[in-house]
């Protein structure tokens, strides 16, 4: 229990009240620190919903979800704000970075909304920054980079806050497969070096059996929960 | 200062859109500054030209033909009065001219010169001669000297309703920018007047008063009303009720004129932050995602609205003050036209409005975006 970083017990996730469709039904599922675990499925199992509410994103309509033995489900939006900056970092299948801004700053972005520390940050953004293979580039407008390297900013800026838990939903799901073996590498690489826990949502059965722990729903249920066979 | 941060890059991510907006509030702020100066000033023009030189009150006894007592209590009590500009006791002489078989009647104010000078401004109206009122001078008008054959210096002979006849010498010729007046008014000294009615020191036809604040003629006539029952009051407000109603009409268009371009500049902040905030609502959905609060968020568009009037205000000032300059050597400096003056607080309220009204109009884009749930940018995907 002493490792446990995340804990979801029971939980369902019901949208609409006319006529309710059940996206996620009494799923428990659990990840400790420094985990590597891929979740698969298939389009449309409840996938995504499932790493919202791991996320902090959204909330269940039943069950409870526990980031670091804390009940989350009774937090405020600012209280569930503070812990998203703070204890997690998000990759999504479309990068998400923000125009308006450089390299750099899309990378510090979850420092400059915790206010923290300025000249660690600055220092730690260019480190991220060099491990990503992005040194250079700091001045550059997000818009200006090639879909790989626009990824690999947004992996920077997942890691940032220094997270315990990167949540990643089908992180290469829009690059060449090139550019998705480098991505995965790095995941890897940072999981090790870091220790910061990882759950990549992906359909790619080959990337899921890369990692070390392999969960499975279908129709909103958790259907397997196995260490994966490598 | 993160959301400043994000508020300026958003409005200079899209210049065209921010200078247009900044535009559409400078006009709007500078036909504000523009129209209201002209406005303010035209009626201060008119004002002045119609009640500039003619008394704003005037104070006679109740009985027709009698004197008004002007006593050290009245003198007082309007000496008191911080908006009573000028104070002329006089008395009115009516008199006929006869020369030959020619007659002509004539009504005499008769006053100090001094004072006769600070309501009439009577020395900015030589036609002829020098402005002087000794005790056997006359100043007439410009179409009495004309139709008369009058000239500075003549002696002319008046008979007085007394039957008395009496000589007096022609100082000057004034020119009252009225031919009923021109033709029948003329002013003589305080000793001529005396003489001629036979009225004791205190004694007056009319004492005449001149107002800094034209529009308080009738709080003060009111007021001195109260304090002198026995005195009748004639304020201009209600002998000259058609030129009051005109100028209240012009202040009320004008402000019609005004609150629809601010409706204006209102509508097309709010619709332009509104269009922004739907434009921004990926990169604010993913900031919520990563950990910025609603409260913080929904300030990103009130810094833009503040930014945004802040421009367009600054914008429509010098806007305003440039097209005020524009006019005041083209239009303004033409013969019969008047100067338009800024008016310092109406230009101040502008800017002030420009501002709130900006900051107003980024309150919905900016409550939408506090309510932006996060998971709805990240579900709809890139």
């Amino acid at each position: 229990m002493a490792d446990r970083l995340l804990q979801a017990n029971g939980i369902t996730k019901v949208y609409g009240s006319l006529a309710p469709t059940v996206a996620l039904n009494d799923v428990t599922v659990s990840l400790d620190h420094g985990e590597f675990v891929s979740l698969v499925g298939q389009s449309g199992s409840g996938k995504s919903t499932l790493l919202n509410m791991l996320g902090l994103l959204d909330t269940p309509t039943s069950g409870e979800v526990r980031l670091d033995d804390l009940k989350t489900n009774d937090l405020g939006k600012r209280a569930r704000a503070g812990l998203r900056n703070r204890r997690l970092g998000f990759v999504f299948q479309f990068h998400y970075l923000l125009p308006e801004f450089s390299v750099l700053e899309n990378v510090l972005m979850p420092t400059l909304i915790s206010g923290d520390n300025k000249a660690d940050a600055l220092s730690y953004g260019h480190e991220v920054l060099e491990l990503l293979g992005l040194s250079g580039l700091e001045n550059k407008s997000a818009t200006e980079l090639s879909g790989g390297q626009k990824q690999r900013v947004a992996i920077g800026r997942a890691l940032m806050n220094k997270p315990a838990l990167v949540l990643a939903d089908e992180p290469t799901g829009n690059l060449d497969t090139t550019n998705t073996d480098q991505v995965f590498r790095l995941f890897r690489q940072i999981n090790k070096d870091l220790g910061t826990a990882f759950l990549i949502v992906t359909h790619d059965r080959r990337i899921a059996q890369q990692t070390d722990r392999i969960l499975e729903i279908q129709d909103g249920k958790l259907i397997q929960d196995v260490l994966s066979p490598v | 200062m993160l959301s400043l941060r994000i508020a300026v890059r958003f409005l200079l991510k899209s210049p065209i859109q921010t200078v247009l907006i900044v535009a559409g509030i400078a006009v709007g702020i500078a036909v504000q500054i523009f129209v209201g100066s002209l406005i303010a000033s035209l009626q201060s023009f008119l004002i002045d030209q119609t009640l500039g030189s003619s008394p704003h009150l005037t104070l006679t006894a109740k009985a027709k033909g009698e004197f008004i007592d002007y006593n050290q209590a009245l003198r007082i009590k309007l000496k008191k009065n911080a908006v009573v500009k000028a104070v002329v006791p006089q008395r009115t002489v009516s008199a006929i001219f006869v020369k030959g078989s020619q007659s002509a009647p004539l009504s005499i104010k008769c006053a100090d010169a001094t004072k006769l000078d600070s309501i009439y401004k009577l020395k900015s109206k030589l036609k002829g001669g020098d402005y002087s009122l000794g005790d056997n001078e006359i100043i007439v008008g410009s179409d009495f000297a004309s139709g008369q054959n009058v000239r500075p210096g003549d002696m002319i002979k008046l008979t007085l309703a007394s039957r008395a006849v009496k000589e007096l010498r022609v100082s000057s010729i004034v020119d009252l920018g009225n031919k009923q007046a021109n033709e029948t008014v003329a002013f003589a000294g305080t000793g001529f007047g005396r003489a001629a009615l036979g009225a004791s020191v205190n004694r007056y036809s009319a004492v005449e008063i001149q107002l800094s604040q034209v529009f308080q003629s009738t709080a003060i006539a009111k007021n001195l009303a109260g304090a002198f029952p026995d005195i009748t009051i004639t304020d201009w407000q209600i002998e000259q009720k058609s030129l009051l109603s005109g100028l209240q009409a012009q202040s009320s268009s004008t402000f019609m004129i005004q609150f629809f371009v601010l409706i204006a500049v209102a509508l097309g902040i709010a619709s332009t932050l509104s269009i922004s905030a739907i434009q921004k609502t990926r990169q604010i959905g993913i900031l919520k995602a990563l950990g910025m609060t609603d409260g913080r968020s929904g300030t990103i568009f009130l810094w833009q609205g503040l930014f945004l009037g802040f421009l367009g205000s600054l914008g429509g000032l010098l806007l305003g003050l440039g097209l005020i300059a524009i006019f005041s050597v083209t239009a303004g400096a033409k013969p019969g036209s008047f100067p338009i003056t800024p008016q310092t607080t109406f230009v101040i309220v502008s800017v002030g409005i420009g501002l709130a009204v900006a900051m107003l109009s980024a309150i919905l884009p900016s409550r939408r975006t506090a309510r932006l749930d996060p998971i709805e940018v990240i579900q709809s995907g890139g």
